[in-house]
């Protein structure tokens, strides 16, 4: 069992060596596809025999950058988990803009794999792995992030390390890297604040979040966050406005 | 544009440095589910040590161990044990209650 996790611990260090190289490469990235990257900072936890519906919205303001001004950006997802270590999810995403009527904008597959359990190591670890298919622009992307979290004291601390693939007939072929980061204050279980910190290569972000887990009784709770993160460049909207509900049962 | 990852590459560094280190033996404290409740219901453990709870759970039925006090949340399958590593802690008592059962099943751990 000793040898399983010391092969584990050196198999977690020898991935995020990994992913520290292939980020300090020089990677070929327009931004084509100028899809927004601030969304939801993910945590390396499964429950099993756990079910959620959700719902993530965006809506973005920037009066000099007319192309996000007013967007926004719906999602719709399932998620169920297997087992203790792996949880599915299937979103709808639906968008909107100054030149687009509301319509559906992509499919999104997820799988999330919590590698080791809470508080076992200094760090704990999972991993998420991605499918879309932007079905207007004929655009895929497939990508992996690494999940890590840890807590000091009533602060935690959480990571999302991507590695992005996006392919299309209508774009360059792209390898890029991005990450997200969050801050909370275990303040208590119906109010979190948090701060969080968003970058890609093609946009940059940080701003407060709000977050929160409203108890219903057995399975069921809902958890719900809400922030808005300030664009850091000229290409992120200086307003991005993020929401989101669960409801887990 | 491209921007640059340096930021993001000295994050990660940043981030992984110090997980580089050996964890030291963990001692393992069993506890059972029965009848939807915990057995012991209170559980010592020392002061700033990392403990591994065993938790079996003999009922049918599911149950999870719920403390944000503790900041864990884990649903124990019925019939089955799960594993929830607590600490290290400064002294005092942090509850826990089983969140299906929650008239019954409830504890502490005490830190001292």
């Amino acid at each position: 069992m000793n040898s399983y996790k010391y092969c584990l611990k050196n198999s977690l260090i020898l991935l995020s060596a990994l992913i520290v190289f292939l980020m300090s490469l020089p990677l070929y990235a327009d931004g084509a596809s100028g899809g927004t990257f601030i969304d939801k900072v993910y945590h390396p936890y499964v429950q099993p025999h756990e079910r959620e519906i959700e719902w993530r919205g965006t809506y973005k303001k920037d009066s000099e950058l007319r192309n996000q001004d007013n967007a926004q950006r719906h999602k719709l997802a399932y998620a169920q988990s297997f087992n203790d270590r792996w949880m599915g999810e299937l979103y709808l995403v639906g968008e909107k803009n100054r030149q687009k009527d509301f319509k559906l904008a992509s499919v999104e597959l997820e799988a999330l794999w919590q590698i080791t359990e809470q508080g076992e190591y200094d760090y704990d670890w999972g991993m998420l792995f991605e499918a879309e298919h932007e079905t207007e622009e004929h655009i895929s992307e497939i990508s992996s992030a690494l999940l890590i979290e840890r807590e000091w004291g009533k602060w935690v601390g959480t990571a999302n390390l991507y590695l992005i693939y996006e392919w299309g007939s209508h774009i360059d072929n792209e390898l890029e890297t991005a990450m997200a980061l969050q801050g909370r204050y275990r303040l208590s279980r119906q109010l979190e604040p948090a701060i969080e910190f968003y970058s890609s290569d093609t946009s940059e972000g940080i701003g407060p979040v709000l977050l929160g887990t409203i108890k219903l009784g057995g399975r069921k709770q809902i958890r719900w966050e809400a922030g808005v993160i300030t664009g850091l460049d000229n290409e992120t909207a200086d307003e991005t406005w993020k929401f989101s509900i669960e409801f887990e049962f | 544009m491209r921007k640059s990852p340096f930021i993001r590459v000295l994050l990660l560094i940043g981030i992984l440095l110090p997980t580089i280190r050996i964890a030291a033996a963990t001692p393992v404290i069993d506890v059972e589910i029965k009848n939807h409740l915990f057995i012991p219901s209170e559980i010592i453990i020392p002061e700033n040590t990392k403990v591994k709870l065993v938790i079996h759970n003999r009922d049918e039925t599911d149950e999870e161990f719920e403390s944000y006090e503790l900041n864990r949340e884990k649903v124990i399958i019925g019939n089955r044990k799960g594993v929830i590593f607590v600490g290290p802690l400064p002294a005092g008592e942090y509850p826990f209650f089983g969140e299906f059962f929650p008239k019954t099943a409830q504890g502490k751990v005490i830190v001292k």
